[in-house]
């Protein structure tokens, strides 16, 4: 099902203007060979359809609640997918205006074709986008789409939820008096980002990327208008599947297991880690999650405000929806291990 | 999935958005007060799209012609094979250019679930599988200001758990505290903790702070309440996951507050 869909710059967007019908006096008024549906049922009456049973629904229910684990769940879920959907809005616009006005050719100018150099300015570069990982994924979708070579687009990928300053400065507010902690999580998000580009551009196959039609279609705002709502259904089916594992998640996993986990040392790093993956915190809001977690060393904290942007349940299902899923599960896992090293190493030399 | 039916997915999707923020406070239960206008920012941003959608949809369906996909060859025949969702020459790779893929209908579960199940925001479920978390103040090292002289005091449930942990020189002693959230069972027979959850972000990063209650029988569990009681000393201050307790002098029932989260 992932398999089917893809970030491109389409050929042939909606808001095309229309053409003008047959040119000719008569109206055409021969019967057409249809081999479908007569038109006014299908999936717009079932949706309609739905619509009605839920007012229906909403009325019989009353004011009667589920059982406590489906409101909690249901919360939950509720949550990821409204806290998310302005990110995912932010970036999708920013895609759609990356798609509609910015030339395929500045973009490919814009960087060093040497990905030694283009790597680390494309992470460097992720300090612009004030949002945090959902939305830097349709728009690293939408710059892979416009020629950017794939290494660096995926270095922005990775540091973007993570360096900019809006997620910096709630860092900051998170631990206060404790600035190295904010540098820290900088410099090894810096570093997870900027060695998984230099590892794409080394040992990445293209195939792995779902394959794209070029970028040579309709500018200005009718391929904005197209692509603002192709990336919405594409990446918002996607972000509600992220929601649904996250919330999954978070009322099956027992927080006292971990806290059990907490007094083994070296594991603590890795249990926040897989904390991170698991629970899908926003990485705006993952410094005061991870300050929250006071039995666990300050290592492990770091490690939980790396890996928590670049790795989580709603991204990967992101990622995979953008990217496919055989992209997904190798960038993924490969990620997970770099940041973990990053954010240790990072620990020991600066914590 | 065809154009209109897209359409209609935006705009429902706006609309259940616009209904938990703009036309009520339900998104309290969900997400953090500051994220209010970005939602609806949102909201309005897909109801527009969407009715821009079924603007161009609209026309389309009262041209002549209009559903028969190889009629003209202009880019709407492309909707064609849309109409065959369910198609199987329509997988893979050959993925239409502006349909949309079967995902694209999970988008309605958010919908049907703020319309149908309506979730209550979190409470003693959470709270219960949840250790308390005592957040260490940065200012513990220069001292907990005093409390205000009001009798009782009312206080979050987090600060009064970092007074009561953190504070070495017993700032709580001697005032009558005033704390409120809802009734939880403690881990034995017939205690009970009054919880508050506190979220930074949305329910889905959110911490409980509870305080063990004694001196007043158990309310059912759920049930919101305000406590009015003294700070009883004891246990190893300083230590986490320890729960605070309070002899409670009054326990009174309230409705949910408007903001369920501290």
């Amino acid at each position: 099902m992932a398999d089917e869909m893809a970030v491109e710059a389409r050929p042939h967007p909606v808001a095309e203007p229309e053409p003008e019908p047959e040119p000719g006096p008569k109206p055409e008024p021969e019967p057409r060979p249809t081999n479908h549906a007569p038109y006014p049922i299908g999936s717009l009456g079932v949706l309609v359809a739905g619509m009605l049973a839920v007012l229906v629904g909403r009325h019989v229910l009353g004011d009667r609640t589920g059982p406590a684990w489906l409101e909690a769940w249901g919360a939950v879920f509720v949550a990821v997918c409204v806290q998310a959907l302005p990110f995912l809005l932010l970036g999708v616009v920013l895609s759609a205006a990356i798609a509609g006005f910015v030339p395929a050719r500045l973009l490919e100018r814009a960087l060093p074709r040497n990905p030694l150099l283009a790597v680390p300015i494309a992470g460097a570069a992720g300090v612009v986008l004030p949002g945090c990982e959902c939305a830097s994924v349709p728009v690293a979708g939408r710059l892979i789409a416009r020629g950017v070579a794939p290494a660096a687009a995926l270095a922005f990928l990775l540091s973007s939820p993570a360096v900019n300053p809006v997620v910096l400065v709630a860092t900051a507010v998170a631990f206060p008096g404790r600035p190295e902690l904010v540098a820290a999580r900088f410099l090894a998000s810096l570093a997870t980002a900027v060695v998984m580009g230099l590892l794409w551009s080394r040992f990445g196959r293209p195939e792995w990327l779902r394959p794209r039609t070029p970028s040579n279609g309709p500018t200005g705002w009718p391929a904005f208008r197209a692509s603002l709502e192709h990336d919405v259904l594409h990446a918002g089916g996607f972000l509600v599947i992220g929601g649904m594992t996250a919330a999954t998640l978070n009322v099956a996993v027992p927080r006292g297991l971990l806290k059990s986990l907490a007094g083994l040392p070296g594991v603590d790093v890795l249990v926040l880690a897989v904390l991170a993956v698991l629970l899908a915190v926003c990485s705006e809001a993952d410094a005061f999650v991870a300050a929250g977690l006071t039995s666990f060393s300050t290592t492990a904290k770091l490690a939980f405000m790396v890996v928590g942007p670049m790795v989580d349940a709603k991204l990967i299902a992101l990622q995979a929806g953008t990217f496919g899923r055989a992209f997904a599960w190798r960038f993924s896992s490969t990620t997970f291990v770099v940041a973990v090293t990053a954010a240790t190493l990072t620990g020991w030399w600066l914590l | 999935m065809r154009r209109e039916v897209r359409a209609l997915l935006h705009i429902l999707l706006g609309a259940a958005v616009l209904h938990i923020s703009l036309f009520s406070e339900l998104y309290l239960r969900y997400v953090r007060r500051g994220l209010r206008p970005y939602l609806i920012a949102s909201g309005v941003l897909l109801v527009a799209v969407g009715l821009v959608g079924a603007v161009s949809a609209a026309r389309q369906l009262l041209r002549p012609g209009h559903d028969e996909p190889d009629a003209h060859d202009g880019p709407d025949a492309h909707d064609g094979p849309d109409a065959h969702d369910g198609s199987e020459g329509h997988q893979g790779h050959g993925h239409d250019h502006h349909g949309a893929p079967r995902t694209a209908w999970l988008l309605l579960l958010p919908v049907l679930a703020i319309y149908l199940l309506q979730p209550r925001a979190l409470g003693a479920f959470t709270a219960q599988r949840s250790d308390s978390t005592a957040v260490r103040p940065a200012e513990a090292a220069g001292g907990f200001a005093p409390l205000p002289a009001t009798d009782p005091v009312g206080m979050r449930l987090a600060d009064f758990d970092s007074r009561a942990l953190w504070d070495s020189t017993g700032s709580l002693k001697g005032h009558r505290i005033r704390l409120t959230g809802f009734a939880t069972p403690g881990p034995g027979d017939g205690t009970w903790d009054l919880a508050r959850l506190t979220i930074s972000c949305c329910a889905a990063d959110a911490s409980s702070s509870k305080v063990v209650i004694h001196g007043a029988d158990a309310p059912p569990e759920g049930t919101w309440v305000e406590v009015t009681g003294e700070w009883q000393p004891g246990g190893p201050s300083g230590q986490d996951g320890a729960v605070p307790a309070l002899t409670a002098s009054q326990v009174r029932r309230i409705g949910e507050p408007e903001n369920p989260y501290e």
